[in-house]
């Protein structure tokens, strides 16, 4: 049973340029590196437009599967020994998560008789005491579940690593794939459990704000100890996350719609820096994306601008679309006795990016060594590809206002979206 | 009965998630197949538990809820993909580092016995 | 009005010079100059009406959303900034024409100056907060793209990112500043804003926004304790430091005390902070530059020295105090920009910045001295020139507050002293570089400039002497225009003349000129006191703060990500278990309402073989095999209790699957370790995880029993009732699989399709050791394919494959299905395998298995598809009643297709993956039957 609405399209419309850009990208060569690399690319796409779509909560976990055994298959593309050891990890983590999904999907049905979101959103209003208190283990341990799949603390380790190892393309596809988990958040917590789910009402919400402040600070020291460009922006996705996860804590219409802006500028601005890094991988030899001196690149006033204008993106500085999301993120924070943490996390989470990325820049760019580079090898594919997705970043602030427009719309369809009749109409079996 | 059926339940969950906390891969496959015939059992029983009751029209006048075996097969499917998939993945990480260690080596600060 | 095209047309100058890029660099520069003149003129143009104390703005929306308008603002304090901007920008155009050698990248000099120069302009003009904000934040990227111009240099690159550092966090503070200034104005307006001055001050949150702006603006204007990037920023090539540290950058921290003026100052927390801070740094700044070898290191403690008595002004609680700010903005950014670019002047004809070897230039070259010398002069305040004129203002003022209470009087005796090392370091730099014998140990020969490279010092020079002589014909106007726009209210009476009689502001000024004098007269004294302080390297102090922050971080990092699975997977279910188990504390019956039934021997015997076999599973988990024995005995169990509560589907899927994955499980065994190393776990770590898995199954248990003593209101009589009439199916779970929940079953294929091309992905990179001899070094077997086996399967195999389509076909309304026929059909062609080998098999099954995987998938897709032909939901299933001759009546369901690409599915995967596997150990085999 599938579901769209103003969030849903606007989600679905992402991974699809995203997937467009990364598919190009990958056209270039690293497709050849292992068989299968197209199907994978596709299935993964399509589990995570159904997670994106479904209305139906065990559907969901259907979804689920599809993108994670996907993004087990593309994460060992290419080989090598670093990856397969990092999906292991990756694996053998989201095997407990899948299981636990489970027995948080059995909880929730045998409580409330349903798997329809919808229906479901309607009936947990309505149970009496000792069901609720079931409902609530059921709903919570769905956070955890997400909470993997969105790398949010404690459950965050296995992201920097296995995004670090795995070839570009998938990295840059797998910059969706957190969002997924806080999509579901959204979905479930947020809606589901919601506003109007009587004594339910927000269950998540006392867990989501230390955890989200908790991510942004791990995040931080992270990313600051980071040694490659990789596990930098890897890092980064943690701190984004986080961020997102104080977005989802505040609940309000302008923090969804803010962290809706959000979510679509971290996805583009990080899924464009693991395709720059893989082209710096491949042409920095043996020094890889490590922040160690290393022969000149070809083509660095090219890679160079690009590389600046992603980490202005990423930073959260103007002109890129970064600083529209973080402003909309601050804006929306007005109670005083969150602003002091959620401003001071936020900013200083900026901060750690910009002393970041600026050392990666300026090592990767500048500290060089040797003579000049050889010749170029940059196929023209990639560097379309990683334009498209860098354009479309100062678009989405010249256009801010109908993008944030958008966002609106998509917030205010999360917000009233189960209490009002549509979707049960929409979800006829 | 339901204590008994409840009991089964966690104490597979149990001896699934300890294997899964070991570190080894194959002992981690082990443990993955045991915590999901729990998962199975456990969503399975979700509906409520009924004997004699098969859900065929006609073959009797009281029906076992047949939503949560539909979605017990569709998780057993799902299950046995990913179980075929992680045993893979551990012979290939094998293959590559020369042990089975979950995380590639075998710690070499592991506690040893003492004498 | 003309004034909202002028940060446009600057910006769209960042063009020019990528696209001149082949013309000479004189026309170069020449075009790119086109739009700041044209932008120059426009401002003018508008000057009227501004001096006239009017102020203007327009707006256009933006991002409604963040309140973010476009919208510009003019007025004197814009005005004047505007004017320097543009009119110094297009002096250091020129004279960066001469100063950069053929190696620079002259377009990209000019398209980041250019960036930059649009930065500032759209900084001064802003209406809109977050506006300014944007265009501050694009200055400190531009800064820093000038900074490191020469990215070769290390001295560059760190100086460029200690700036962009120290000015970055500034600008987030500001960010959390302006959206506080926001929320509680309801608007980022800044005329909107201003109207509710009072409020503001008034409000709670003052203090707080305050603080904000403050750290902003002194981040920007490298005030104490932020002043130690600017030095180091010198770096840049020195047009940039002329243009950046003396007219714009810096000043956009001052531009932003005055902007705000109106708004927040007039409370005691505004002159106590902003008061100190300017008189610190005015202080610390003079006396620093004292001790300064290098001539734009001198300069630059001078700045910071200058920008700290304008902070300063800005402080103090006298009404004529802003206006000698504004003043003193003007006089210091046209005699420190002339004085920068003597400096860069020095430096490229002589080719060294060390005031110990540049001595007596005069000789060489005497026009360039004879500017610098009355530039410094300036700056040093003595009369007739601009600085003179501010200076005193300032010093009147000083006498006027009283900010501190009875401790006042300090404030005028500092600004006294700071006076005098300003006219010290000032006779350094005129009497060391100019005079003082001759220079030592220079690599050429200094001579004059190039004629026009000398020209913008003259210009500026001019102006110093023009303002220092008639004040008030030349600056008087913007003066009294821009006050107003500061003080936003009448201006008091103020003169600009240079003589005002016997006074003390004029005492001060003659003790400072004496005093500067006797201190510089007597450096010597002053060098060796300083010396005995260790000098801190601001860029080493700052690279080593933050590397040991890097360092700690990482440590720290290190101990939380430590590479463990065990760790991970420990804190995963912590996390579920918490998260799971804290709402059932607060559970008081566990027991629902529906009650227990009575235990019979079935299920006591289900029970105890299921707990004894996953207790021996966990206990011999080291004896790989066993464990795999004692596994495939719970999963029996399970489906045997599958059956007992009702569900023969499950029952049959749940084996079938079992046999298959023990299959999988034992090849795999095959090329792994037979027995788990005997390496001990810590026992802490043993029980802990002992601990926690028992915790979290108690939680499943108790809520697995909770909720089997319930009763559930559940949607399934929908099912039930629907089964037959919407699905046309009597067995209710197939029907709920392959129509009303055909979403899931479509899932579940896809899902077992991408496990099999996973698997072949690993495969194909896969290198593995069997053994064909077990421990005791025998033979795993001693016939390769044992007769009897290949006899008995192959006569099974026709009775199998009937049996999964009877299972096949019946599905729809008894047990049965796709799914479980594909599972029997694959055991029995596997059960071929292993009794035949994979290359028999390959001679006479030549099916691939991946297209079978291929077309299952896409008969299940197609079918849903197909609904849409009849205007209905995808994977609606479609039925009727036929009848066939000889057959009887019969039922068609659009079921059954979906059923066959879910039973192709299965076998293509099941196969797939087995096979491929199967081929491995022959390969292996094979290579050891060969030894």
């Amino acid at each position: 049973m599938l579901y769209g609405d103003g969030l849903s399209a606007l989600l679905v419309c992402l991974s699809c340029l995203l997937g467009f850009c990364v598919h190009l990208y990958a056209c270039a060569g690293d497709d050849q590196r292992g068989p299968f690399f197209h199907p994978l690319f596709m299935f993964q796409i399509m589990g995570i437009n159904g997670a994106f779509l479904t209305g139906d909560i065990f559907n969901l976990f259907v979804f689920f599967e599809i993108l994670l055994i996907a993004s087990y298959s593309l994460m060992v593309h290419g080989g090598g020994k670093a990856k397969i050891q990092a999906n292991v990890h990756y694996v053998f983590l989201n095997l407990i998560g899948s299981a636990l999904f489970l027995f948080a999907l059995g909880t929730l049905y045998g409580a409330t008789g349903t798997l329809n979101m919808a229906d479901m959103a309607q009936r947990v209003a309505l149970l009496d005491a000792e069901q609720q208190l079931i409902a609530k283990a059921g709903a919570l341990l769905l956070l955890a579940v997400f909470g993997l799949k969105a790398a949010m603390v404690p459950v965050h380790f296995w992201l920097p690593k296995t995004y670090a190892s795995a070839t570009a393309p998938v990295a840059a596809l797998f910059a969706i794939m957190t969002k997924v988990g806080l999509y579901s958040i959204w979905r479930v917590h947020g809606a589901i459990f919601g506003d109007y789910a009587g004594e339910l009402a927000n269950v998540a919400q006392p867990w989501l704000w230390p955890i989200g402040l908790a991510t942004i600070a791990l995040g931080v020291i992270a990313a600051l100890a980071s040694q490659s460009l990789r596990t930098l922006i890897s890092n980064l996705v943690i701190v984004s996350v986080g961020t997102l996860l104080i977005t989802i804590y505040v609940h309000q219409l302008d923090a969804t719609r803010a962290g809706v802006y959000y979510l679509i500028h971290s996805t583009l601005s990080c899924a464009a820096m693991f395709l720059l890094a893989g082209v710096f991988v491949s042409l920095r030899g043996k020094a890889e994306d490590r922040l160690v001196s290393a022969k000149p690149m070809p083509r660095a006033g090219l890679l160079g601008s690009l590389f600046a204008l992603l980490a202005i993106a990423l930073i959260g500085m103007p002109p890129l679309s970064g600083f529209v999301g973080k402003a909309l993120i601050l804006q929306s924070i007005q109670q005083p006795e969150l602003q002091l943490w959620a401003w001071s996390a936020i900013l200083i989470g900026g901060l750690a990016a910009l002393i970041g990325l600026s050392r990666a820049g300026t090592t990767l760019f500048w500290n060089t060594s040797g003579d000049h580079p050889e010749a170029s090898t940059i196929h023209p594919l990639q560097i379309t590809a990683i334009l498209l997705l860098v354009i479309s970043l100062p678009l989405m602030v010249v256009f801010g206002g109908v993008l944030t427009e958008l966002s609106d719309t998509a917030a205010q369809h999360l917000h009233r979206a189960l209490e009002v009749e549509t979707l049960l109409e929409a979800s006829q079996w | 009965m339901e204590a008994v059926f409840a009991a089964c339940v966690g104490f597979m969950s149990a001896c699934g998630i300890f294997l899964m906390l070991r570190g080894h891969t194959f002992t981690l496959v082990i443990g993955l197949t045991l915590l999901s015939y729990a998962v199975n059992l456990f969503l399975f029983a979700s509906g409520g538990l009924k004997i004699g009751a098969p859900d065929v029209l006609g073959a009797s006048n009281d029906y076992a809820d047949p939503l949560p075996q539909a979605l017990v097969l569709t998780a057993i499917v799902i299950g046995f993909a990913m179980t075929a998939f992680a045993v893979i993945l551990a012979m290939r990480g094998r293959s590559d580092s020369g042990n089975d260690h979950v995380d590639g080596k075998e710690p070499n600060l592991e506690w040893k016995e003492p004498r | 009005m003309y004034y909202f095209w002028v940060p446009f047309l600057v910006l769209a100058g960042i063009f020019v010079p990528l696209l001149t890029r082949s013309l000479s660099r004189s026309h170069s520069a020449m075009a790119t100059a086109v739009l700041p003149a044209l932008a120059l003129i426009l401002v003018v143009l508008d000057l009227p009406l501004v001096l006239e104390g009017n102020s203007f703005s327009q707006s256009y929306d933006w991002i409604p959303a963040l309140q973010l308008s476009l919208s510009f603002r003019l007025d004197g304090l814009s005005s004047l900034f505007a004017m320097l901007i543009l009119g110094i920008g297009l002096l250091v155009i020129l004279y960066a024409r001469y100063y950069l050698s053929a190696n620079d990248s002259f377009s990209r000099f000019y398209c980041f100056l250019m960036m930059f120069m649009s930065a500032m302009l759209g900084i001064v003009m802003s209406n809109n907060l977050l506006q300014l904000w944007f265009f501050w934040e694009l200055t400190s990227i531009s800064s820093f793209l000038l900074i490191a111009f020469w990215t070769h240099r290390s001295d560059a690159r760190r100086g460029a990112r200690m700036a962009l550092t120290v000015t970055g966090a500034g600008g987030l503070a500001l960010l959390a500043g302006i959206v506080l200034l926001g929320q509680i104005g309801g608007s980022y307006q800044f005329d909107e804003l201003l109207a509710q001055a009072d409020v503001i001050k008034q409000h709670q949150m003052y203090p707080w926004i305050l603080g904000l702006f403050l750290l902003g603006a002194f981040t920007k204007s490298a005030q104490f304790p932020f002043h130690f990037w600017l030095p180091h920023a010198m770096a840049a090539p020195t047009p940039v430091s002329a243009y950046l540290h003396s007219a714009t950058m810096v000043k956009a921290g001052i531009f932003l005390l005055a902007r705000f003026y109106p708004l927040f100052a007039g409370t005691e927390l505004w002159f106590i902070t902003v008061s100190l801070t300017g008189l610190f740094t005015l202080l610390l700044g003079a006396y620093m530059a004292l001790f300064k070898h290098d001539l734009k290191g001198l300069l630059a403690y001078s700045t910071i020295s200058h920008l700290g008595l304008i902070t300063l002004l800005l402080g103090l609680n006298t009404r004529l105090a802003a206006i000698a700010a504004v003043f003193h903005i003007m006089n210091h950014a046209i005699f420190k920009a002339s004085l920068f670019m003597a400096a860069g002047i020095i430096d490229h004809e002589s080719g060294s910045r060390d005031m110990r070897k540049l001595n007596g230039l005069y000789r060489y070259m005497p026009i360039t001295a004879t500017l610098a010398i009355v530039a410094a002069l300036s700056m040093a305040g003595v009369p007739l020139l601009n600085g003179f004129l501010s200076k005193e203002m300032f010093f009147a003022e000083t006498l006027e507050q009283s900010i501190l209470g009875s401790l006042s009087w300090l404030i005028p005796v500092l600004a006294t002293i700071a006076g005098a090392l300003s006219v010290a370091y000032s006779a350094r730099f005129i009497h060391d570089v100019f005079f003082n014998g001759e220079p030592k140990g220079l690599s050429r020969t200094p001579h004059e400039p190039p004629r026009y490279m000398r020209v913008p010092v003259e210009v500026l020079v001019a102006l110093c002497l023009l303002v220092g002589i008639v004040p008030g014909y030349t600056v008087g106007p913007i003066l009294d225009a821009a006050s107003l726009a500061v003080l936003a209210q009448p201006l008091p009476y103020f003169s600009l003349a240079i003589w005002h009689g016997f006074n003390v502001p004029l005492l001060m000024s003659a003790v400072a000129i004496a005093g500067g004098l006797v201190v510089y007269a007597n450096r010597a004294l002053l060098f060796r006191f300083q010396s005995q302080f260790e000098e801190v390297d601001a860029k080493e102090y700052f690279e080593t703060t933050i590397l040991s922050l890097t360092e700690k971080a990482r440590a720290l990092n290190q101990r939380l990500e430590n590479g463990s699975f065990q760790r991970y997977a420990f804190l995963l279910v912590i996390f579920a278990l918490v998260l799971f188990g804290a709402p059932l504390l607060k559970l008081a019956d566990a027991t629902g309402s529906q009650g227990v039934r009575e235990l019979n021997g079935a299920v006591i015997v289900g029970a105890v073989l299921m707990l004894a076999g996953s207790l021996a599973t966990v206990i011999w988990s080291h004896y790989r095999l066993i464990a795999l024995l004692m596994l495939s005995l719970v999963g029996l169990v399970v489906s045997i209790s599958f059956a007992y509560f009702s569900a023969p589907d499950l029952a049959l899927t749940q084996l079938s699957v079992e046999i298959v994955t023990v299959i999988l499980l034992l090849l795999a065994l095959y090329f792994l370790p037979q027995e788990t190393p005997a390496t001990r776990t810590r026992p802490i770590i043993f029980v802990r995880d002992f601990g926690i898995a028992s915790l979290l199954g108690c939680v499943i248990g108790g809520i697995c029993y909770a909720l089997i003593t319930r009763p559930t209101d559940s949607i399934s009589h929908f099912f039930i009732e629907n089964a037959k009439s919407g699905g046309g199916g009597t067995n209710v779970v197939n029907v709920i699989l392959v129509d009303f929940r055909g979403f899931d079953t479509l899932g579940e294929i896809t899902v077992l399709g991408i496990a099999a091309l996973g698997i072949f992905k690993l495969i194909a990179g896969m290198r593995l050791s069997a053994r064909n001899r077990d421990g005791a070094g025998r033979l795993w077997a001693k016939e390769r394919y044992p007769m009897l086996l290949a006899v008995v399967s192959q006569s099974l195999l026709p009775l199998s494959l009937l049996i999964s389509a009877y299972i096949f076909i019946r599905g729809h309304n008894l047990p049965g299905g796709g799914f479980i026929a594909g599972l029997v059909t694959s055991i029995a062609l596997i059960l071929q395998y292993l009794a035949n080998g994979v290359e028999w098999m390959g001679q006479r099954l030549k099916l691939t298995y991946l297209y079978l995987v291929a077309s299952g998938l896409a008969i299940a897709l197609l079918t849903g598809l197909g609904s849409w032909l009849f205007d209905r939901p995808f994977l609606t299933s479609w039925f009727d009643y036929f009848y066939w001759p000889w057959v009887g009546k019969f039922e068609l369901a659009s079921a059954i297709a979906f059923d066959l690409g879910v039973y192709l599915t299965v076998i293509g995967a099941t196969l797939l993956i087995l096979a491929n596997l199967g081929k491995l150990t022959t390969a292996e085999r094979l290579t050891d039957g060969d030894q």
